[in-house]
């Protein structure tokens, strides 16, 4: 059974991705450009590069995390591949992990990219890659549960509301928040950071490169926050969504 | 056990701002092997039915059973034993109809060769095989429609359920679709089939249930069911029938403009009343009743 769970994952994840990979290849590009955009600015007016690329990093996974969770939902129930599936021995957590993960492997060429350029030029140390790995799956994770979150309270909204809502989540979630720029601009409001996934896991991962520094109780917190922020939707999600309806 | 599906007074109200009984005290058998069509207007209550029956939905009260399972209590049962294609499907632009049925069957547990022999058989069977590498977006309406029966094809499930697959479709499409599910009955499945065309009920069903407004109003074989009119023949005339001074003896006439259809109860007074009004100047033809006329005055309208 739990092998069947892992499989059926990980078709749906192939199924989500490598027809979109294989015929619009450009969107791996989007995916880059959309995230990069903002180290355009940031070269242009003299702010930290790297800081940037630690930003880019984490837009490249939140961004279509979110649209993952609420959109490719929204369109599944558009297309009722929902509602075969649903009909199928699949179990919902394949489902659910499968359109979480077809994001991930369209943004995984940002990610390695954004990773390499950070590493040479020195927004990351090969130290800190593990730690700005798991800080960015963490954040994908946290992202993609309030995604779901989100899609499971508003079931009977259309489409192109789900759409315009996934895409304001995901400017707000990437862009506003302390994400390309360090969390010590906003002085003594710098605990927001902790409360947005993004900025809570660019902060990590600064931490880890060195360009940040936290008291290490504020350091654990920031831990606990982004893994409990992932568990606590997770577990409200599964609590409210229903595979079958009642 | 005979019986693939089995709805015992199934019941199935929505709450929300209105309270709606979708289903009241629905009694359906359907054996295995046969094509059993739910015939019905829009709104009738087909698809709640299905969507229960294939584990989508749950239902208020009643028991519904296929093929001996609970469909509320061992769904996962039910899932191994079902496909089905849902009403109004859309495909995925970028999604091939090879995509469809091999992802859809790798779904069903089996082994990578296995999917691929089984995409190929229901893509040979939907006469798509020689477009099965061409994306979705660039097919017609039928040819989509057909890549999705592929792909539930495909699963060689003991029981398909389709949700109106031929709504949208041109007569050839449609005929194609048909051709396939008759197959598919000689092959030994079961099928479930709702529609509100009454073509296809008539020509591809087994067995039919009339639902309406959530109960079932008739229930039986095509001839059956046509044989619950008092009127077996129908005499489509063409003029004014006061103008011209033709009198329809009290029969049931249907209006539409200049013609008008009338319900006769035998062949002899068909033949008559068409031949009269030739002799008026006016076009007739006579046939047996249709299953349209006869879904029309069970779920009363259109017959004055």
């Amino acid at each position: 059974m739990k092998l069947k769970i892992v499989k059926d994952t990980l078709i749906i994840t192939s199924l989500k991705a490598f027809p979109d990979l294989k015929r619009q290849p450009l969107m791996l590009f989007l995916v880059g450009l959309i995230s990069s955009l903002p180290l355009y600015f940031i070269t242009v007016f003299g702010g930290n590069f790297g800081l940037g690329l630690i930003g880019a990093m984490i837009s490249a996974v939140s961004f279509i995390g979110m649209s993952a969770a609420i959109q490719d939902m929204a369109f599944d129930k558009y297309v009722k591949i929902r509602e075969m599936i649903i009909a199928m021995p699949v179990h919902p957590m394949s489902y659910a992990l499968g359109v979480a993960l077809a994001p991930l492997i369209l943004s995984t060429p940002s990610l390695v990219f954004f990773g390499v350029v950070a590493l040479l030029v020195g927004g990351l140390t090969p130290a800190s890659l593990l730690w700005a790995a798991i800080a960015v799956v963490l954040c994908w994770a946290c992202i993609s549960s309030v995604g779901f979150l989100i899609s499971t309270y508003l079931q009977k909204a259309s489409t192109y509301t789900l759409n315009s809502m996934s895409n304001i989540l995901g400017i707000m979630l990437g862009f506003l928040p302390p994400v390309y720029y360090g969390e010590e601009v906003l002085g003594s409001f710098s605990w927001i950071a902790a409360i947005f996934p993004t900025s809570n896991a660019a902060s990590l991962i600064r931490v880890y490169s060195g360009s940040l520094t936290l008291p290490s109780e504020v350091f654990a917190a920031r831990w606990a926050i982004l893994i409990t922020t992932t568990i606590v939707c997770t577990v409200i999600t599964a609590a409210k969504s229903r595979w079958r309806e009642p | 056990m005979k019986e693939a599906i089995e709805a015992t007074n199934l019941v199935k109200i929505y709450h929300g701002k209105e309270t709606v009984e979708a289903l009241r005290s629905v009694n359906i058998s359907i054996k295995k092997g046969e094509l059993f069509t739910l015939l019905g207007p829009n709104g009738a209550g087909k698809t709640t039915f299905l969507r229960i029956i294939s584990t989508q939905l749950m239902p208020t009260n009643g028991k519904v059973s296929v093929l001996g399972y609970d469909v509320e209590t061992e769904a996962d049962e039910v899932r191994r034993h079902i496909a089905v294609v849902p009403q109004d499907v859309a495909t995925y632009a970028n999604y091939t109809p090879w995509e469809y049925s091999y992802y859809f069957t790798m779904l069903r547990g089996v082994s990578k060769p296995q999917a691929r022999s089984a995409s190929e058989r229901a893509l040979k069977a939907v006469e798509l095989w020689a477009l099965k590498d061409r994306t979705c977006a660039t097919l017609s309406g039928g040819e989509k429609k057909r890549a999705i029966i592929a792909a539930a094809l495909a699963s060689d499930a003991d029981i398909f359920m389709l949700d109106e697959p031929t709504s949208g479709l041109d007569a050839v499409a449609r005929r194609s679709v048909w051709a396939v599910l008759r197959e598919m009955v000689e092959k030994g499945k079961t099928i479930l089939l709702t529609t509100h065309i009454m073509e296809e009920a008539e020509m591809v069903s087994d067995r039919l249930a009339i639902i309406h407004k959530g109960s079932v109003i008739a229930n039986g074989t095509p001839e059956q069911i046509k044989g619950l009119a008092k009127e077996r023949f129908r005499v489509v005339v063409e003029g004014d029938l006061k103008a011209l001074g033709l009198a329809v003896n009290g029969n049931h006439v249907a209006k539409f403009g200049s013609k008008s259809i009338i319900y006769v109860k035998d062949e002899d007074e068909a033949i008559d009343l068409v031949g009269r009004s030739l002799k008026n100047g006016l076009k007739a033809e006579t046939a047996a009743v249709t299953l349209e006329d006869v879904f029309v005055k069970l779920v009363g309208g259109g017959v004055d």
